[in-house]
């Protein structure tokens, strides 16, 4: 799997940058279709809601109307759901969050579709809202009837308001407590953020002569599309095909269904390409966001800082939908005892339905929730012991053979490494520089995390045209981050041929092989393997070919730059990639084809060494590794938190493109840093109180310190494809506590709450100094 | 014709437009308005632009000292406005602050004034400054002190078939003007600001203070400022800082608490004050 | 309400008519009549910047703009201004310094860059923070867009 080449380890521009930068990238809400009809949504009112009827006959009455759809166009058993099935595309019989679609219009504008739905009347019967998971858990009313009747890809234990609940355990908790010399046990709550891609969600449905729909969609995977459209509909997949245009962002917003089957159901009733695309408010308030997580977290050490033993127990708001939410609950708590070697161990929590929007995935997937607590805990711990807080971490982090929580085997290990040179970079031993004025205080802060990069089906498939040159088709989708470059990349370095001559399809559920989807960090160490082993399948038949072309055995032969096979040690001796195309396509033995497709094939349980219940994934991935440094200013006036200068060193195996690398982490911790400092969801009530851009703030060019410093570590995975895996979210997990534990060092106050408002710090500032 | 986009090339004509047309909204940078109607708070049937009218265009000195600022002007020709010195830097600090970049290029004095938002940041700047709303109607022109102007929350003084022709500042005091924002991310609408001048008249030294993003309108308090001029101590600075926290109405929103805005008034002060006073002194 | 206002204006230095209803904004117009999708609908409130197009030479957002008040107009929009050496400089530097990813902000950023750099011709590191501080970037975290622009304005002034 490893191998050097020309193209690994380069900044290769994005394949795609110049029609972006020239503004002829076609997203969602740029593609037309013929005769296209466009949709509105009528969002529900309520939180929860029986629907005893609707009237859609003067939607139906006004001009240029062309079909309306409800839940009742939805048959009771079409739900879809990533892990249970409990969602229907429309609200059926219920509602059960406020901004929930119950209806649906298809019309020749826009503006007479959103006037139609508003004139759809929906008789509800209000129901009590549950609005947390407490009141949830304690309510005899239920978000929904009939959990127990949904179809479950795991054992959830679903039960009542109870979606779901998790348990890893390790060794023996309360004998490692006993062992402890100190134990230390805090809270910790975190926020809703929202994703705020800069592309809201949006879907084109078109149906076409055969009666076979093809979707168009904002999207992180088209299979999944596909998947869910199929379920909602109750057609068969083989009727669906879905394509992808360019995505604007998606972070996890667009990796479960939001649209696409009711744009679908509207093109089927309309006989007409549909097409929706949400407000931004809409995308707020009827898509998805990051989980809300209630945790309590309990360490026990030795004196000398030794860690022994930790629980960590969470409460997870769900939302109206299950989602993602088993998901996230289920590798929260797989990251819940950090890359630390931690003999005794108990992680679990529950997942618990509410009335409010669904809550499901969003980059870091329940780590940048338990790291929160985690990182910060540690800190105080250190503080305790007095010892420094990076020494306390180098003592128990794990290294070279220790395993994950659960007993998987980690191949690449460079967490150790990420450590010491955030440590370095930043001389983190003197501590943060002055402050830069008057009324000001300042600190250096330190978190580090793991996260996981892989997870279920990927494929590649290469394909040598008649022309010689080559096309890559993976199947999936660049959201942004590069995917499509990388993979190119890793395709033309294990054919020896410039990037420019690798094309890369378009993801199509028709001609494409499974991809899961672009989530889970996945697809450089996932969808790169199948790369490299479809290239490795190309290689060989190029060789078989240009064996019998130079009448030599095909040991004798290697690739060489530029696109053609030689003779060992002889490069005379060649034949170019067009030549033996022709052979293959007119002559002998057929177009040359390398396919590979796998799934990743490490348990992430050992049963011999922890136990675990409600386990959603049973094979994950490789773990990557992050460790940062950031120096933080607190205003004393206003409390007010920036960042000045961060570092930032990943374990990512081997940097593909490091120019990209450089970007996911650079763009991570910005997301992070609005996670840690400013950005949450704020319901009034049942009703989300800041879904515009107004009203929710994410970072802008001056909240970003330009300071930002990321260090790419290479540990080499044996797994991964030339060494390499994920980094989309490693570098997010950690940058909350880091920015906490700076924040504490700066004014002596910890915060156990996200996000760290002016107002929070102030206050706490201020009661400090009582 | 009673629907559409209107030209008027006068103030009067604008005037008698409105008469015309009573649901007419008037349209200027149309920050504020567009964004309305994308949301569809509002419909209007009739719009009268205020873009051709020249009169309403630029910052002019006035003969017998001072300002006029058209109600057309940009906010970035105020932030760039080299004129504006001594107590009079309170404009383009605040002006320089709004939004951003490319919504400065949109954004009108007049249509700002005429909105009210009180989390925008001309209000307090122009009660600080002692600025004049030009209001034209029927009758005439009439002028109201910035402090009078502001009403309630997003309500003005100006009546139905009136608008803000301009603004009118005094001339300019030698001394210095700030205008200190705080807000969660650059270009929000302020959670608090304070905008001081700081003037030095004969011999003695004349500072106002207005609070902005704490209630429907600026707050100042005359006691307050009485407190803040000449050469206070810290305890009157802090007393004015409590005066003004008292007067002030803040409410609960996404930018802060009400009980956070009232704690940032006193501090936001006596910074404000430290910074101008710091100025003031290095000036001959 | 109708499409009943008569509005002629430059669209990329073509004379273009349109019949447009009074509330209907530049942004909807550029993107829905004359199939110009660069400029992107990322908010409807002002606030993304990625809808940020020119009017006679002066950065706006299209989104608050009403096609009726264009009138005699110059809009310039990305797929107009590629010819401009300060947008070609601008996208080349972007490309070479990774300053894009989904880029859907990226017409808006190079839009409001160019009025950067003409303003002023080698902004530091804190004015580009500043004069860019209206476009935002949920995927970059804007550093290597602050490269891009510094690189660009370089080449333009060297």
């Amino acid at each position: 799997m490893n191998g050097v080449s020309d193209p690994v380890g380069r900044r290769v521009s994005l394949v795609d940058a110049r029609e972006k930068v020239e503004g002829r990238a076609q997203y969602i809400a740029d593609l037309y279709r013929p005769r296209m009809l466009h949709g509105a949504i009528l969002a529900s009112p309520y939180p929860h809601a029986r629907i005893r009827s609707y009237d859609v006959a003067q939607a139906l009455a006004m001009p240029g109307v062309h079909a309306v759809v409800t839940g009742d166009d939805f048959a009771p058993a079409n739900r879809m759901g990533a892990f249970i099935k409990d969602e229907h595309a429309l609200a059926k019989d219920k509602v059960r969050y406020v901004g929930e679609p119950v209806a649906a219009v298809a019309a020749e504008t826009e503006a007479i579709a959103r006037a139609a739905a508003q004139a759809i009347s929906v008789d509800y019967e209000e129901l009590p809202a549950l609005l947390s998971p407490e009141e949830a858990l304690a309510s005899n009313v239920l978000v929904h009837e009939h959990v127990e009747e949904y179809f479950k890809i795991f054992d959830a234990g679903s039960s009542g308001n109870l979606c779901s609940r998790t348990e890893f355990s390790e060794g023996d908790i309360d004998k490692g407590f006993q062992e402890a010399d100190l134990v230390f046990e805090h809270r910790f709550e975190t926020q809703a953020q929202a994703h705020v891609a800069l592309e809201p969600c949006g879907a084109l449905a078109e149906v076409d002569a055969q009666g076979r729909l093809t979707l168009w969609s904002a999207n992180q995977g088209v299979f999944r599309v596909q998947a869910c459209v199929s379920e909602a509909l109750g057609l068969p997949m083989t009727r669906i095909r879905c394509l992808t245009p360019k995505i604007g962002g998606a972070f996890g917003n667009k990796m479960e269904p939001h649209v696409q089957p009711i744009a679908a159901a509207l093109a089927l009733k309309a006989k007409r390409a549909v097409k929706i695309i949400l407000t931004r408010e809409e995308d707020f308030e009827m898509v998805r966001a990051r989980h809300p997580f209630k945790i309590r977290i309990k360490t026990g050490v030795r004196r000398d800082g030794t860690f022994v033993a930790r629980e960590v127990e969470v409460l997870l708001d769900c939302g109206a939908y299950a989602d993602d939410s088993p998901g996230v609950l289920g590798f929260g708590l797989l990251c819940a005892r950090g890359p630390y070697r931690i003999p005794n161990v108990r992680c679990h929590g529950k997942l618990v339905y509410t009335n409010k929007l669904r809550f499901g995935a969003y980059r870091g997937f329940g780590n940048p929730q338990v790291s929160f607590a985690g990182e910060s805990q540690i800190d105080e711990i250190a503080e305790q012991l007095g010892m420094d807080p990076i020494a306390l971490r180098l003592k128990n982090i794990i290294r070279d053979d220790d395993r994950w929580l659960g007993g998987q085997v980690l191949l690449s290990n460079g967490l150790k490494e990420c450590v010491e040179r955030a440590r370095d970079a930043s001389a983190w031993a003197a501590g943060a520089p002055e402050p830069s004025g008057p009324g000001k205080k300042r600190a250096l802060g330190f978190a580090l995390c793991g996260q996981q990069s892989g997870l279920l089906g990927t494929g590649a498939i290469i394909r040598v045209l008649e022309d010689g040159s080559v096309l890559l088709n993976v199947g999936a989708n660049d959201i942004g981050q590069g995917s499509d470059t990388v993979l190119s990349q890793m395709c033309a370095a294990s054919l020896k041929v410039p990037v420019e001559q690798v094309a890369f399809v378009s993801p199509d559920t028709d001609g494409s092989p499974f991809n899961w989807g672009t989530t889970a960090s996945r697809l450089t160490f996932m969808t790169g393997r199948s790369v490299v082993g479809a290239a490795a399948e190309v290689e060989k038949k190029l060789k078989q070919h240009a064996a019998e072309m130079l009448e030599c055995a095909a040991d004798d032969l290697e690739l060489v730059d530029g696109g053609a096979v030689a003779v060992k040690g002889v490069p005379e001796k060649k034949i170019g990639f067009f030549e033996i195309a022709k052979r293959s396509h007119w002559m002998v033995g057929g177009p040359i084809i390398g396919s590979h497709t796998w799934v990743y094939d490490r348990p992430t349980l050992d049963p011999k060494r922890a136990a675990a219940i409600g386990l959603p994934f049973p094979r994950i991935g490789a773990y990557s590794f992050s460790a940062m440094v950031v120096d933080v200013e607190v205003d004393e006036v206003t409390g007010s938190a920036s960042v000045k200068r961060a570092w930032s060193a990943c374990d990512v195996g081997r940097a593909i493109n490091p120019m990209l690398v450089e970007g996911q982490i650079e763009g991570g911790f910005a997301q992070g840093l609005g996670y840690a400092l400013f950005e949450e969801m704020v319901w009034d009530g049942a009703r989300l109180a800041n879904p515009t851009l107004m009203d929710y703030k994410i970072p802008t060019t001056r909240e970003v310190p330009y300071e930002l410093y990321p260090i790419i570590v290479e540990s080499h995975d044996k797994d991964g494809p030339f060494g390499a895996k994920g980094v989309g979210e490693v570098c997010l997990s950690p940058v909350a506590a880091a920015i906490g534990n700076a924040i504490k060092r700066a004014t002596r106050v910890r915060h156990f709450k996200l996000p760290f408002t002016a107002e929070r710090i102030l206050r706490g500032m201020l009661a400090s100094e009582k | 014709m009673n629907a559409g986009l209107f030209r008027p090339a006068s103030v009067e004509e604008a005037l008698a437009l409105l008469v015309r047309l009573p649901d007419a909204r008037i349209l200027s940078g149309g920050a504020s308005l567009v964004a309305m109607i994308n949301a569809r708070i509002a419909e209007p049937e009739a719009l009268v632009s205020l873009a051709g009218i020249r009169e309403l265009q630029g910052v002019a000195e006035l003969p017998a000292g001072g300002f006029r600022i058209g109600a057309m002007t940009r906010h970035r020709e105020v932030a760039a406005e080299a004129r504006f010195t001594g107590t009079l830097q309170v404009l383009p600090q605040a002006a320089s602050v709004i939004a951003n970049a490319t919504v400065r290029n949109m954004g009108t004095m007049g249509g700002a004034v005429a909105h009210a938002d009180p989390g925008l940041d001309y209000p307090p700047a122009l009660v600080a400054a002692d600025a004049r709303v030009e209001i034209a109607s029927k009758a005439g022109r009439r002028q109201v002190p910035a402090g009078q102007f502001f009403v309630d929350w997003y309500t003005t003084l100006l009546k139905a078939g009136e608008l803000v022709s301009a603004v009118h500042l005094p001339a300019a005091r030698p001394g210095v003007g700030v205008y200190h924002k705080f807000a969660r991310v650059a270009g929000d609408y302020a959670t608090a600001s304070v905008a001081l001048t700081m003037a030095r008249v004969g011999e003695g030294i004349v500072t106002r203070a207005a609070i902005g993003g704490c209630g429907p309108i600026p707050i100042l308090v005359d006691e307050a400022n009485r407190l803040l001029s000449g050469r206070p101590g810290s305890g009157e600075v802090r007393r004015a800082g409590e005066l003004l926290q008292a007067a002030a109405d803040p409410i609960d929103d996404v930018r802060g608490s009400a009980e956070y805005r009232r704690m940032l008034i006193p501090r936001m002060l006596a910074r404000a004050f430290a910074e101008a006073r710091a100025a003031a002194g290095t000036q001959t | 309400m109708s499409d009943a206002l008569h509005v002629q204006l430059e669209v990329n230095g073509s004379a273009v008519t349109l019949d447009v209803a009074l509330t209907e904004t530049l942004l909807t117009s550029l993107r829905d009549r004359l199939q110009l999708t660069g400029a992107k609908r990322g908010c409807n409130q002002g606030v993304c910047g990625a809808c940020t197009v020119t009017i006679d030479g002066v950065p706006v957002r299209a989104c608050l703009s009403l096609t009726a008040a264009c009138e005699g107009q110059a809009v310039q929009t990305i797929e107009g201004a590629g010819g401009d050496p300060a947008i070609a400089a601008l996208q080349q530097a972007f490309i070479e310094e990774g300053g894009l990813q989904c880029g859907f902000c990226t017409p808006g950023q190079l839009i409001a860059a160019r009025a950067l750099l003409e303003q002023n011709a080698r902004p530091t590191i804190e004015q580009v923070q500043e004069g860019m501080s209206g476009n935002l970037c949920r995927c970059t975290g804007y550093h290597k867009i602050i490269d891009a622009i510094r690189k660009a304005a370089q080449r333009l002034h060297p």
